[in-house]
């Protein structure tokens, strides 16, 4: 039955392998031109760039009103505005979604004391607008930390940006916000955006981080950032700052990062990002939930953890109302995609110290994977 | 050379044909679907496809396996376009091939051939990419309105037509007097499995895991070869009655009888609710009777449902598309209804592999059996391969899976086959 008039193209492809095609995309979701994956400061620049990628999806998400978020207009790029399909939006709402709820919990625990963030490989996250511009005013210091690349770009945004420089002065006064004199950083009681490269963290290189306070409850956040690291990069980081900067402070650490990469959906999200040069380091050694969960009590983070897929999170964590209202955003036609997808994300948390145990000890996680 | 054929060896080299031909092309489009009834009477060989969606690439890959229009007879349920880059070419190389070999090919709707899921999904975008203007789009989205909601294959054989040339890939070969009801054929490897009627599981269970749990006859149905007069069925009464039903979604509670899609004024956009609506849109589901669709149209439908439909229908099985299923196909109900998937790494991303469904010609006039004689003992082996015990239902077809994976990446000679697919990052 095979019609031979049609060519195989398999058999065209002299000697090239599946999934190598470099720099193919279109659009926001390429790799900047004439990049080569084998250069290391190409494969940085790769890196640095998945933020503009984050950053049009969370646009998408919030021009159709999945998510409020009046910042997201001011860091995205491109002219056009972007467009994802309802799949990406909807996980894009579940992991802001998600994250939000964990974050609310720890600035709700004991809101008497002074509360810390640190972003790491934070890009241009609206997360400190947000928070930043609440009532009444959050005892709140937040830290962000990224390539200086990415900080210098933040930082001309907010610096041309008037709502942005409003937002962040909501509760401080204008002239607390101190700009550095190279643009790559912003020191202040409540905002800091410190330039550095995460992996020259380690518990024998310390980084100097302005009014960082090294006994507040720190919640450290890593949305899609050390899963680009090594392995060991991406503990000799933790280890820095959960027994060296913050020896004293209780902590907690809220991952967000793909797992499963050995399945057929897994293998050919390896692939296509490879194929945008881009490498999930720690993929494999986490590879699931439960890995990830035994990788914070490993990091003496186990007083409080948990974890959940993204599937999870949409069916458990987001009440009927609100899943209702989401709903009406789009139809969502790819419930086969969706389920998919969203069983390749997760956020994974744990903590050491009564603010956290008290601020997660209650969190639904996914089945088995409780304390 | 003719026009039509220039546009289809232009549209085969993936690459999109004037406005004004496309114009043309719609028009003698709709002017034959036209004439088709709400459901079309197909009769075997025919090979049954399902979803496309705009991976162009892909769908050459399905021609080259299934073999080419017109020798192959083809029935393509619907889902031409959105999510795949080539949603326009895809489907205009389709209608081409409707045109061109009206009796070769037919063409059923899916839930995106709508001018609504079109603007959310890809297919409107495309075409104001690839014409700078809309109209190509509303040409097509014309063409949507008269495409057929399903399709009857009728006079296809319980036997399947095996190929001699396709060595079993394990030493247990099934003989070749042996009743053969499902033949899985793994483009890439050449593995053939074979499940006999008895459902004794002849190859590679791992094939199966995923996959059929068939349905018996518990007659001694050694029917000869497809083509001979050699026919062991004394039932020739039956005949021409059991039939495949096709159709993109499933069942609507609104629709108790074929007869009732034939009335419906299918004319129009697809519905938000409604008997039309319900067969694009609902789903098959391990539930009882009805169930609210979580897609927010259409409905879940259980196996009781099936059962009734295929039997006041007098129907052998169900043929749909719809649902992303890993495996490429997926059998559920005891082989009553079936999920076929033609879009390998669905959206060049979830690595899942394709299939189309191939069945055959009732040459020797045998038709479908009565499944069962009463007292018929219970089949051996494990309970999920138990018998039907109703002794009223037609045996299903003989379906041969050919199941395929995606064509590769940089294809010569074609425009690039995606752009890369998105991730959270």
């Amino acid at each position: 039955m095979t019609a031979p008039s049609i060519p195989n193209l398999s058999s065209l492809l002299r000697g090239r392998g599946r999934g190598r095609g470099r720099g193919r995309g279109r659009g926001s979701s390429s790799g900047p031109p004439g990049f080569r994956d084998d250069d290391p400061i190409a494969r940085d620049r790769i890196v640095q760039h998945t933020d503009q990628d984050a950053a049009g999806s969370r646009l998408s998400a919030v021009n159709l009103q999945y998510l409020d978020d009046p910042y997201a207009q001011f860091f995205y790029k491109d002219a056009a505005p972007p467009r994802r399909f309802p799949i990406i939006n909807r996980g894009t709402y579940v992991r802001t979604a998600a994250l939000d709820q964990l974050i609310a919990r720890f600035l709700a625990s004991d809101p008497s004391t002074l509360h810390q963030i640190i972003s790491l490989g934070a890009g241009t996250d609206t997360r400190p607008f947000r928070l930043l511009t609440q009532t009444p005013r959050p005892n709140l210091i937040y830290h962000e930390l990224d390539f200086a690349t990415n900080t210098t770009c933040k930082i001309s945004t907010i610096k041309e940006t008037p709502s942005l420089l409003r937002a962040l002065t909501t509760h401080m006064d204008a002239d607390a916000l101190v700009f550095g004199s190279n643009g790559a950083s912003i020191e202040s009681p409540m905002y800091n955006v410190h330039p550095i490269d995460l992996r020259t963290i380690t518990p024998t290189t310390l980084p100097n981080l302005p009014n960082l306070d090294p006994s507040a409850p720190t919640l450290v956040l890593s949305e899609c950032c050390l899963c680009y690291l090594s392995p060991t990069d991406g503990s000799a980081i933790l280890t820095a700052f959960t027994s060296h900067l913050l020896a004293s402070a209780p902590v907690g650490l809220i991952l967000y990062e793909p797992v499963h990469p050995n399945d057929a959906f897994g293998r050919t999200m390896v692939s296509n990002l490879a194929s945008r040069g881009i490498h999930m380091q720690t993929l494999q050694q986490y590879e699931d939930i439960s890995a990830q969960t035994a990788r914070l009590r490993a990091a003496g983070l186990g007083e409080v953890v948990g974890g959940a897929d993204i599937e999870f999170a949409w069916e458990r964590w987001v009440d009927n109302a609100e899943k209702d209202r989401v709903g009406r955003c789009e139809m969502l036609d790819e419930i086969e995609e969706w389920v998919l997808l969203a069983r390749h994300y997760c956020v994974v948390w744990g903590g050491r110290g009564d603010v956290f145990k008290s601020a997660w000890g209650s969190v639904e996680a996914q089945q088995g994977f409780e304390v | 050379m003719s026009d039509l054929d220039r546009a289809i060896t232009q549209l085969r080299a993936c690459r999109p044909i004037p406005e004004a031909q496309v114009r043309e092309v719609c028009y003698k489009a709709r002017e034959l679907l036209i004439m088709e009834g709400n459901v079309v009477i197909v009769n075997a060989p025919v090979t049954i496809c399902g979803d496309i969606h705009g991976q162009f690439h892909d769908l050459m890959e399905l021609f080259r396996v299934g073999g080419d229009v017109p020798e192959t007879n083809y029935l393509f349920m619907g889902d031409f376009v959105d999510r795949g880059f080539y949603s326009l070419e895809s489907f205009l190389l389709l209608l081409c091939l409707k045109v061109r070999y009206p009796d070769r090919i037919t063409l059923i709707r899916g839930n995106h051939e709508s001018r609504q899921i079109t603007t959310v999904y890809g297919f409107y975008d495309e075409c104001m990419r690839k014409y700078g203007s809309a109209n190509v789009w509303r040409y097509c989205c014309d063409v949507f309105d008269y495409l057929a909601l399903g399709a009857l294959v009728v006079g296809a054989t319980t036997q399947l037509d095996l190929d001699p040339t396709t060595a079993l890939s394990d030493s247990t070969s099934i003989r070749s007097d042996e009743d053969v009801e499902i033949e899985i054929v793994n483009e890439k490897t050449q593995h053939v499995s074979r499940i006999r009627r008895d459902n004794y599981i002849h190859t590679d269970s791992q094939v199966l895991q995923s996959s059929p749990v068939t349905r018996s006859s518990s007659t001694p149905d050694r029917n000869g070869a497809p083509g001979t007069s050699a026919s062991g069925s004394a039932h020739g009464s039956s005949t021409e009655s059991g039939a495949v039903f096709c159709v993109h979604g499933g069942l609507s509670p609104l629709v108790e009888t074929i007869d009732k899609i034939r009335l419906l004024d299918r004319k129009q956009e697809v519905p938000h609710e409604g008997a039309m609506c319900d067969l694009l849109w609902s789903d098959p589901d391990e539930i009882d009777g009805w169930g609210l669709s979580p897609r927010g149209a259409g409905f879940l439908f259980g196996q009781d449902i099936v059962k009734m439909f295929n039997q006041r229908n007098d129907l052998s099985l169900i043929a749909r598309a719809h649902q992303l299923v890993m495996e490429g196909f997926k059998e559920m109900f005891e082989a009553r209804i079936v999920t076929v998937w033609s879009a390998p790494n669905y959206c060049y991303r979830c690595g899942n592999v394709a299939s189309i469904l191939e069945l055959f010609e009732d040459g020797g006039a045998n038709g479908y059996s009565r499944g069962a004689v009463a007292g018929a003992t219970p089949a051996q082996g494990p309970d999920e391969y138990k018998r039907r015990p109703e002794s009223w239902e037609r045996i299903g077809p003989g379906r041969r899976y050919r199941v395929f994976e995606a064509a590769p990446q940089d294809s010569r000679g074609m425009p690039a086959k995606k752009p890369a697919a998105d991730y959270f990052l």
